[in-house]
């Protein structure tokens, strides 16, 4: 087994390390060792000239086979000990942005103790943890709440279904042939045993789900309950779809209007396009002719920016080969620049460039600074934490919120960030406690495409309907433990500070103090007058915003 | 390697706000009279939606007598020479204002990618998710202002695709109730109160940076409110329909969703879609027909009639339609016959928006099974409801991708049934 493993490596390698020119002495030793034992082990068997590649049919063999190409790649051994802090990163991007501009200020314990509680772990912070996170004096609290929620299986559910709506939002294929579900439980899995990003993608992309026979016509089963297979599933295991979808959800870029026509703003050229999609292909892969249906041409796999397999591959191999070209690639910068930058624009609201919809035409903001750390995310074997750990600690996140409205502010400050429906949901849960019709309502009502920029969503009235009237959502928290809890506190100013780090999980400030006593001087009733303040904050833009 | 250089965000060629023409600008625009009053003479819409694909033989099609007719009975219209099936008594004397095509040709016999393509007026598997039609039109005709919501459906139906929330279906789940959550069990006074506090602490939000999203959220409350105490809330109610009309429109969801229909048209509403599931007969077909024909022949007739007598009828297109028709063959299914999926060949309905009433458009040959002649695909039927609802078919939307993509793609309008 491992010789054949040798022997296929050597044809993969030729494929994804053509480019690849020694980049240093040590690396250059290791291939030109593993060429040398690969010619040994083919004296023996092979008599022609190409290589033999396995069949690579299954899921494991598939992984097997890329975890060795994923060792070989030369610039992952020769960047592995380069150092790139926070601190570079704001040094570098301030650079570029502008020194002489005004930034707006960092933000207080409070504010970022909401901020990456909604960030890493898809809810706000009790008050507890508030005051617990405010009140420890010592100086490298934040870096470690950052680390420790790192380490928590909420961070990984949290991402896993960021990953699971990207993929499935632009999906159309029959809900009973896809899991969603299973995709995010798999993702949950990777996330928190720390998988690399390379390796996710690589299984996701690489994967080629078999329909069981047997099972089949009784249980509709595309084995979409294997987690991986789902992304495959969810673009309905077409060519074209696969082609766009790789390139728009792994790369960022665009280029699905190639499918019927030269890319208009782009480079991208239709031939380039359905070169892609022959890969995703059983059998031998045609463009279609517009304009006479009954001519077509033949395409044979060749990736976008130019790589071939020098052999003929079967299906199987086709998808190991593909998965190669994306993320072993060291000429797809695409690769790593677009996870790094969909987590930038999660985590402050702007892109480099907009998550989705680049092409080589349109390049980004300060590429040199996402560039960069698109290169060391590499270095650090797309390990998706480290990229977590860079920006969190950065000035750049800790930014006080502003409206952003050019792009010379981009990065000066934080955008204030509509909250997606997950994030709605646990806030409204935990005033309410669990209660599934009010989860599903929410779901529904604030659910939004996450590759859609900040700037460009919009809410809905149906969402303001609901968080004003919705009886069921009135009637639990007219009943709540929170509401029973602050109807028997006497004094005024304690009541608030409760009702504001339960709600929005800050302190109140001093004019919100002066309006809640006035207004719980004027209503009589208290119970009536308590139900009036949470009803306001829970209505307020602020419960609905990443500040 | 390919070469690349830097435009900046603001260079792209559409942000996607802008694509969909639903810029905080328009939000706010003041609702003018003049707009209200371009409205009045606009067109509107009532899809009747048959979920699960009635059979064309039972309905406009009927071939009695032959191999394939089944027991079904034919019926003299109100025009001579033509005969639809016996379970349309209603609708055989409206038809002198109805269009009836019997040469649709499909190509989707799946139910999920039928009612796709028959909402869409696209087929379901390419790159983007194609907006309800009922989107679209709110999107051209609806009015960002108005109180009521631009696209209602009574019943699920298809969401509004790439062109985002603001002309989303709005659903109401029973006929006759107002949508959830518009009534509040809180006082007015104390709802003021509530609102003046709420501003109070949304002004200091938006002192502190989040300007923008402070303002958008202020007018969603606005409009929320708009709709709350608007007047025309009672157009989701029945109150007022004397008996006798709800009685003729049939004491039944469908037939009251019909009739709320017909009120949110005139209140305004460019779009309503009302549903009426239970046509998927493979088996027990000449049975179960009966009580279902019934209920939409008479819902329908009267809907019609009560449009015409408003003079509702020649700004408002009424669509009769399924996902796709039935075979002609009538299978062997127990415990009785029944006929299975086929796009072939199938029908539909339309009146009103200038469709010109009493005509017969295409024929399929005696068996049933080919369309003989004036074939009409799905898009040129959604050609010709564009061209009644006066919505340039050819005009571009733009997907979030900022993919441009013509309302219609391909056909021409059945010019003969159009004034």
């Amino acid at each position: 087994m491992r010789r054949l493993l040798i022997l296929m490596l050597c044809a993969l390698l030729a494929i994804v390390a053509s480019t690849a020119d020694a980049q240093t002495k040590k690396s250059g030793k290791r291939r030109a060792t593993a060429r040398k034992s690969a010619k040994k082990a083919g004296k023996k068997k092979s008599t022609t000239k190409k290589p033999k590649l396995p069949p690579l049919k299954t899921s494991a063999d598939k992984q097997k086979f890329l975890a060795i190409i994923r060792d070989s790649m030369p610039v992952r051994r020769a960047g592995s000990n380069i150092r790139y802090t926070p601190l570079d990163l704001d040094r570098s991007l301030e650079y570029r942005v502008g020194r002489d501009r005004s930034y707006a200020p960092l933000i207080d314990d409070e504010r970022f103790v909401r901020r990456v509680h909604l960030d890493l772990v898809g809810r706000p912070p009790s008050g507890t943890e508030v005051r617990k996170f405010v009140a420890d004096t010592t100086s490298s609290k934040r870096p470690r709440l950052i680390d420790q929620l790192l380490t928590t299986e909420a961070y990984a559910r949290k991402w896993a279904r960021y990953w699971k709506d990207v993929i499935f939002f632009e999906s159309t294929a029959n809900r009973n042939r896809t899991n969603p579900k299973a995709l995010e439980d798999w993702l949950t899995g990777q996330f928190k045993k720390g998988a690399s990003w390379d390796a996710i993608v690589a299984e996701l992309v690489s994967a080629m789900p078999v329909r069981d026979k047997k099972k089949k016509k009784e249980k509709n089963d595309w084995s979409q309950k294997t987690g991986q297979n789902n992304f495959v599933l969810a673009y309905e295991n077409k060519p074209p779809l696969l082609a766009a979808q790789t390139a728009r959800l792994f790369m960022g870029i665009s280029i699905q209007c190639a499918e019927c026509h030269d890319h208009p703003f782009d480079k991208w050229k239709r031939e380039q396009f359905h070169e892609l999609a022959a890969f995703f292909s059983r059998g031998k892969y045609y463009m279609p002719n517009l304009d006479n249906p009954a001519k077509k041409t033949e395409m044979k796999p060749k990736f976008l920016l130019g790589e071939q397999p020098p052999v003929k591959l079967t299906t199987h191999q086709r998808r190991v080969a593909i998965a190669a070209y994306l993320v072993y690639n060291q000429d797809n910068y695409w690769f790593a620049r677009s996870f790094v930058n969909r987590i930038w624009n999660e985590l402050v609201g702007d892109g480099f460039y907009a998550v989705d919809s680049l092409g080589p035409d349109q390049e980004c903001l300060h590429p040199s600074v996402v560039n960069r750390i698109a290169a060391v995310f590499r270095y650090r074997k797309f390990d998706p934490r480290w990229v977590f750990r860079l920006l969190l600690n950065s000035r750049a996140y800790q930014r006080d919120i502003q409206s952003i409205d050019n792009d010379e502010d981009l990065f000066t400050a934080v955008r204030p960030i509509r909250l997606n429906s997950a994030q709605v949901k646990s806030s409204v849960l935990r005033l309410t406690g669990a209660n599934r019709n009010i989860g599903r309502s929410v779901e529904r009502e604030f659910r939004f495409d996450p590759s859609i920029p900040q700037r460009d969503l919009e809410g809905t009235v149906q969402q303001a309907l609901f968080l004003m009237n919705n009886p069921t959502l009135q009637n639990k928290l007219n009943q709540s433990k929170l509401k029973k809890r602050l109807v028997n506190v006497k004094q005024p100013r304690r009541l608030l500070t409760q009702l504001y780090l339960a709600v929005l999980s800050r302190q109140p400030t001093d004019n919100e103090y002066a309006r809640g006593q006035k207004h719980l001087r004027a209503v009589p009733d208290r119970a009536e007058a308590v139900e009036d303040l949470i009803w306001v904050l829970v209505n307020s833009t602020e419960f609905l915003t990443k500040r | 390697m390919i070469h690349s250089h830097p435009p900046t965000l603001s260079s792209m060629p559409l942000s996607r706000r802008q694509a969909l023409g639903l810029s905080a600008a328009s939000l706010l625009a003041p609702l003018g009279l003049h707009a209200e009053q371009i409205k009045k003479q606009q067109r509107a819409c009532i899809l009747v939606w048959l979920a699960g694909a009635p059979s064309q033989m039972e309905t406009w099609d009927p071939k009695p007598g032959t191999g394939n007719g089944g027991p079904t009975k034919a019926i003299k219209t109100a025009l001579p020479g033509v005969s639809i099936a016996e379970h349309w008594p209603q609708m055989a004397k409206a038809l002198g204002n109805v269009a009836i095509i019997r040469s649709m040709v499909g190509k989707e016999a799946a139910h999920a990618r039928g009612t796709y393509h028959l909402h869409t007026g696209r087929r379901l598997g390419g790159p983007e998710k194609h907006p309800n039609f009922g989107s679209v039109v709110a999107a051209e005709l609806g009015d960002t202002n108005s109180e009521l919501p631009n696209f209602v459906s009574v019943g699920q139906t298809l969401s509004s695709g790439f062109l985002g929330v603001n002309v989303a279906p709005f659903i109401v789940n029973r006929a006759g109730q107002l949508p959830a959550n518009v009534s509040t069990a809180v006082a007015s006074p104390r709802v003021s109160r509530r609102l003046a506090l709420l501003k109070a602490q949304d002004a200091d939000l938006s002192k502190a940076g989040a300007a923008s999203l402070v303002e958008e959220h202020r007018v969603l409350y606005e409009r929320a409110r708009r709709l709350m105490t608007s007047p025309k809330l009672k157009s989701f109610k029945l109150d007022g329909e004397p008996a006798a009309r709800q009685q003729a429109y049939g004491k039944n969801p469908f037939g009251q969703g019909l009739l709320v229909a017909r009120r949110l048209v005139e209140a305004g509403v460019p779009f309503v879609e009302v549903r009426r599931g239970g046509w998927d007969m493979h088996n027990s077909l000449f049975t179960r027909i009966k009580p279902a024909a019934a209920q939409v022949d008479r819902g329908v007739a009267s809907l019609l009639g009560d449009l015409k007598r408003r003079g509702l009828l020649e700004r408002t297109l009424v669509i009769v339609a399924g996902e796709f028709g039935r075979t002609p063959k009538v299978n062997s299914k127990s415990p009785a016959p029944g006929r299975d999926h086929w796009a072939r060949s199938f029908g539909l309905m339309l009146a009103g928006a200038g469709i010109r009433g009493g005509h017969v458009v295409g024929k399929t040959s005696a068996n049933g099974q080919e369309v003989v002649d004036r074939a009409v695909s799905v898009e040129d039927l959604f050609q010709t409801i564009c061209s009644a609802m006066k919505i340039d078919a050819d005009k571009e939307l733009f997907t979030p991708g900022g993919r441009p993509l013509k309302i219609v793609d391909g056909g021409k309008p059945i010019s003969e049934i159009l004034g």
